[in-house]
């Protein structure tokens, strides 16, 4: 791999990305168009039409699906994205920006399935909340009938994408920040007599947003075809469009596959379009900022709600870490009533019988998530070295095209998507096998890992390696003896990234490992489908704990390391 | 010189058809005889495929596969499913993709309309269930949905596994009186506004209810059994409509949100959200009450007009590639031991398929030694079970009720 890179091949590796990836997206993408135009051999549907799309239009309910899903979607997209830009602004370098620092890790490591578990029951009317007041306050004996949870219009669904999705714009944002020169222009411009977040809002978030812009998009499409979360959440009749696919998928009579298809096209459309609409503002809202940019206010009407914003930002992760609370609490209880703030019997029994019967699925879990998240790495440090080779060589530059492929897993709905995948491989004999699996995993692990690693890669001072280089004449040597450890602590953190996203793959898992393989995911959504919520919660804090682990890793193992080199512990 | 050759290739071609007659007629032979059987699934490995939701289902699962494996020397590996048309779909493509042989499903729990998608696409391998010994216990005299899943003819394509019925759980602390027909519990929900819901269509446990309602409320329950004539379905189902649109402003959250599942109502009621939950499983209550999941004043009901009772079953998938070792294990999940194990309702609380008088006296012991649930209803009390209507039905209400409701 290494003799790939020192020869000058390095446009293997995004020339890999762009074959593979384009060949299994083709494969997905027409197995789910050919059903969504009637065309499903196996079921005997051999004539082309457009009734499978006439049928998605037709269903009881699809207009308020489609609002709904558009309505959360578009407003925690909006929400995140101007909340972090807000957030950045008003709290960099203050002391609720350190302790974002230390605790965004485990909190992002806190899988969204498990965050709707907690945070439903917090805010639920029997929930933690109202119990803790209750009956004390409130007076009531049996929970109010009020929706909080699954109201019909998405809200609920909406704040918990916004609370779940924000800790990972601000850990982009951190990578990201490295690339904007901070202290001078804060300097520049409060010589000029400029506020901090006026600097920040005017001069530093126009330059930050091009390094978080694909993030956004990841967010904006992942809030429209999120299924868990939105199955706990969000609306029941109708649902989102990303559920209602799901129950068309499950249905047991096999015809419904096409009307599937058809609405996983229109969630696709919709999740472009959407992106389309939102990279046209940004090509245009400069021509209206442009006036408040240079309007030469030295005072700013959003800085008295500097408060407002501190408080968000903590309140989020409270929210946050709140949930994962209600877990461990109902893991250790026996009977828990309302209005009990804290269970009346508690027990150790699940926890015995969820380690005893979980060790097979993490070890899966493990093995299948350090190999994806590897493999990722090594495929995007070789991408990124292609990237810094072409640039200094001024030869081809593939990484352009490469990347508009690494992205497409994250906006196509993954459920027929996958079914299209499922059939290429089955009909290849290599379904049920542990290295397709793996390559699965890998088209969803790739793309975050460029997310994470890309902008702090870029931002490498190259004349570091440049300078290894005249030293020894060696490109190996100073690739791992230079660039590499002095780049440690992203790498492990988009190794850890790559692996939490790997951990949480359940439709691939099921899909390509056609039932052989069992992760810690796929036994925590098996024991959703039941009721018992004290062996749920054991599990979702298994599910939890092992991203947490890799994190802590990506934290320690570098200060270890690095223990007696002051400038690498930054 | 070319007629020669031609000789040689139908001779050859008549041996080899002579060799596949001989060979199917002795594995046809073998396949007749259980020991046969038995001693082909020696060291096979299934993966049984069966929803994993439940705990206590589970651990049963995993103490059968332990049998197996001391018994007969096949290795089952529990393959969880949250959905088990996912499986269905997994078998159709492997169809699809022409795979006869290693299917990635061995033996797969299942009923109703997916059994009816499977015979459709021609999934299952059988018949088979005649062939296994212990088959002959299983009172099909008396229990008729043994013989039709969801009124569609069973034919032998399955293996019975246990029995359900509909029955309503109620918090006896919240609630005096549970109530005794539909109309009782309209009645009950405008008194007790809030405190009642089903859980949403399309989904079993809600297109459960209304078909309990459906049978309540109509005059003439016959037509049910027929398959659904369109013209005729608007004014069958009237009284349905006008007791769920009378029904609808007194549930729970007003009947804007219903419970995704029945596993959801357990979970309400434990929280006082609703006072009533309904299960498939008349032992439902017992077994939640014997693992915490509901406090011990939770008792079981069922109207008085009969409640909707079905059987699930367990099916061989056309390509298993150790349907030997699946009919085994079947076969041992039918034995009066695994049987009266399942019944408990401190193990799972699954009613046999099993007829007692059919049993010898020491099997009969097995049975009569199964402590009663604390909220489990005899035999009598369960009163008339209600066959499930024509399947044709269940499509038809479904789209029917989105059509109403879900807007």
């Amino acid at each position: 791999m290494v003799n790939l890179l020192r020869e000058g091949k390095s446009c293997f590796f995004p020339l890999f990305i762009i074959c593979t990836f384009c060949l299994t997206i083709m494969a997905g993408f027409i197995g789910t168009l050919l059903p969504s135009l009637n065309y499903l051999p196996v079921m005997g549907y051999t004539s082309f039409s457009l009734s499978p799309w006439f049928d998605f239009f037709s269903w009881p309910g699809i207009q308020k699906s489609i609002f709904v899903t558009l309505f959360s979607g578009v407003t925690s997209s909006f929400c995140v994205a101007g909340f972090a830009f807000l957030f950045i602004a008003f709290t960099h370098g203050s002391f609720l920006w350190k302790f974002f620092e230390k605790i965004l890790s485990p909190v992002l490591s806190i899988p969204h399935a498990a965050f709707a578990v907690g945070f439903g029951f917090l805010i639920t009317p029997s929930g933690w909340i109202i119990r803790m007041i209750s009956p004390s306050l409130t007076g009531f004996v049996n929970p109010p009938d009020w929706i909080i949870l699954n109201d019909p219009a998405g809200i609920t669904l909406t704040m918990a994408l916004v609370i779940k999705e924000f800790p990972f714009l601000i850990m982009v944002a951190m990578g990201a920040l490295g690339q904007l020169d901070i202290e001078k222009t804060l300097l520049a411009g409060k010589a000029l007599g400029y506020k901090k977040e006026q600097i920040w809002l005017k001069v530093l978030i126009p330059g930050l947003y091009p390094h978080l812009r694909l993030s956004i998009f990841a967010v904006i499409a992942y809030s429209f075809s999120v299924v868990d979360m939105a199955i706990l959440l969000g609306p029941s009749s109708p649902p989102t469009l990303g559920v209602q696919i799901l129950k068309w998928f499950n249905d047991p009579d096999m015809s419904f596959k096409l009307i599937a298809a058809a609405g996983s096209l229109s969630l696709f459309f919709m999740v472009i379009l959407t992106i389309i609409f939102v990279y046209c503002l940004e090509k245009t809202l400069p021509f209206f900022l442009r006036a408040w940019i240079t309007n030469t206010k030295r005072q700013s009407f959003i800085s008295n709600f500097k408060w407002l914003i501190f408080l968000t930002g903590f309140f989020i992760i409270a929210v946050t870490i709140i949930s994962s609370v209600v877990l461990v609490i109902w893991s250790f209880s026996w009977q828990w009533r309302f209005p009990s703030f804290l269970p009346g019997a508690w027990t150790f029994q699940f926890w015995a019988k969820g380690l005893a019967g979980c060790f097979d699925s993490v070890t899966t879990t493990l093995i299948t998530g350090i190999a994806a998240a590897l493999m990722g790495l090594l495929l995007i440090i070789g991408c990124l070295e292609h990237d810094v080779e072409s640039h200094k060589n001024k030869t081809r530059n593939y990484n352009k095209i490469m990347q508009f492929f690494l992205y497409l897993p994250l906006l196509i709905p993954q459920i027929t998507f996958m079914a299209g995948i499922q059939l290429f491989l089955v009909i290849m004999n290599m379904d049920g096998v542990w290295i397709t699996l793996v390559w699965s995993h890998m088209l969803f692990v790739l793309p975050y890992i460029f997310i994470a690693l890309g902008a702090t890669y870029s931002a490498f001072d190259q004349r570091m390696t440049d300078q290894a280089i005249l030293l020894r004449r060696s490109y190996t040597l100073s690739l791992f003896k230079v660039k590499l450890p002095m780049l440690l602590k992203p790498i492990l953190f988009a190794f850890a990234i790559g692996f939490s996203v790997s951990v949480a793959q359940y439709i691939p898992t099921m899909l390509v490992g056609a039932g052989r393989f069992s992760t810690i995911t796929t036994q925590v959504v098996n024991i959703a489908s039941g009721s018992d919520r004290r062996i749920l919660a054991v599990y979702a804090l298994i599910q939890q704990g092992l991203p947490m682990m890799i994190y802590a890793f990506a934290i320690i193992f570098p200060k270890i390391l690095y223990f007696n080199r002051k400038g690498m512990q930054v | 010189m070319k007629n020669k050759n031609h000789q040689v290739k139908i001779k050859y071609f008549l041996l080899v058809l002579l060799s596949c007659i001989i060979v199917s007629y002795f594995s046809n032979a073998v396949a007749q005889d259980w020991n046969a059987i038995v001693k082909t699934a020696q060291d096979q490995k299934i993966y049984f495929n069966a929803w994993g939701g439940s705990q206590a289902v589970n651990d049963y699962i995993k103490w059968a596969s332990q049998e197996v494996q001391k018994k007969y020397r096949i290795r089952v590996i529990h393959v969880k499913a949250s959905d088990i048309s996912d499986v269905v779909s997994r078998i159709l493509v492997e169809k699809a993709a022409r795979k006869h042989s290693n299917g990635s499903v061995d033996l797969m729990w299942i009923n109703g309309e997916n059994f009816k998608s499977m015979q459709k696409h021609k999934l299952l391998y059988g018949p088979f269930s005649h062939k296994l010994p212990n088959y002959r216990f299983v009172d099909t005299e008396n229990k008729k949905t043994l013989l039709y899943d969801f009124s569609v003819p069973v034919d032998n394509m399955e293996s019975p596994w246990g029995m359900a019925q509909l029955v309503f759980l109620y918090d006896t602390d919240k609630l005096l009186k549970p109530p005794e027909s539909m109309i009782e519990l309209l009645a009950l929900s405008k008194k007790k506004s809030g405190r009642v819901t089903y859980p949403a269509i399309p989904g079993f446990h809600g297109t459960t209810f209304i078909k309990q309602a459906l049978y309540e409320l109509i005059k003439d329950p016959e037509v049910l059994q027929q398959e659904i004539v369109q013209s005729e379905f608007q004014n069958i189902t009237k009284p349905l409509w006008d007791f769920l649109d009378e029904l609808h402003p007194y549930l729970w959250r007003k009947g804007k949100v219903f419970p995704t599942s029945a596993s959801q109502m357990q979970n309400l009621l434990n929280d006082s959200e609703i006072f009533i939950s309904l299960s498939f499983n008349p032992n439902s209550a017992s077994n939640a009450i014997e693992n915490g999941e509901l406090p011990d004043s939770v008792r079981t009901y069922v109207h008085t007009a009969g409640s909707i009772g079905n059987a699930h079953f367990l099916g061989i998938p056309f390509n298993s590639s150790a349907k030997e070792g699946a009919m085994v294990f079947a076969n041992f999940l039918l034995s009066p031991q695994a049987q009266a194990r399942k019944a408990d309702s401190k193990i799972w609380g699954d009613p046999t398929v099993l007829g007692i008088q059919k049993l010898t006296s020491k099997d009969k012991t097995l049975f009569d030694k199964i402590p009663k649930g604390i909220a489990t209803l005899t035999t009598e009390e369960l009163g008339q079970v209600l066959p499930e209507p024509h399947v044709s039905w269940v499509k038809a209400l479904e789209k029917e009720w989105l059509k109403r409701y879900s807007k």
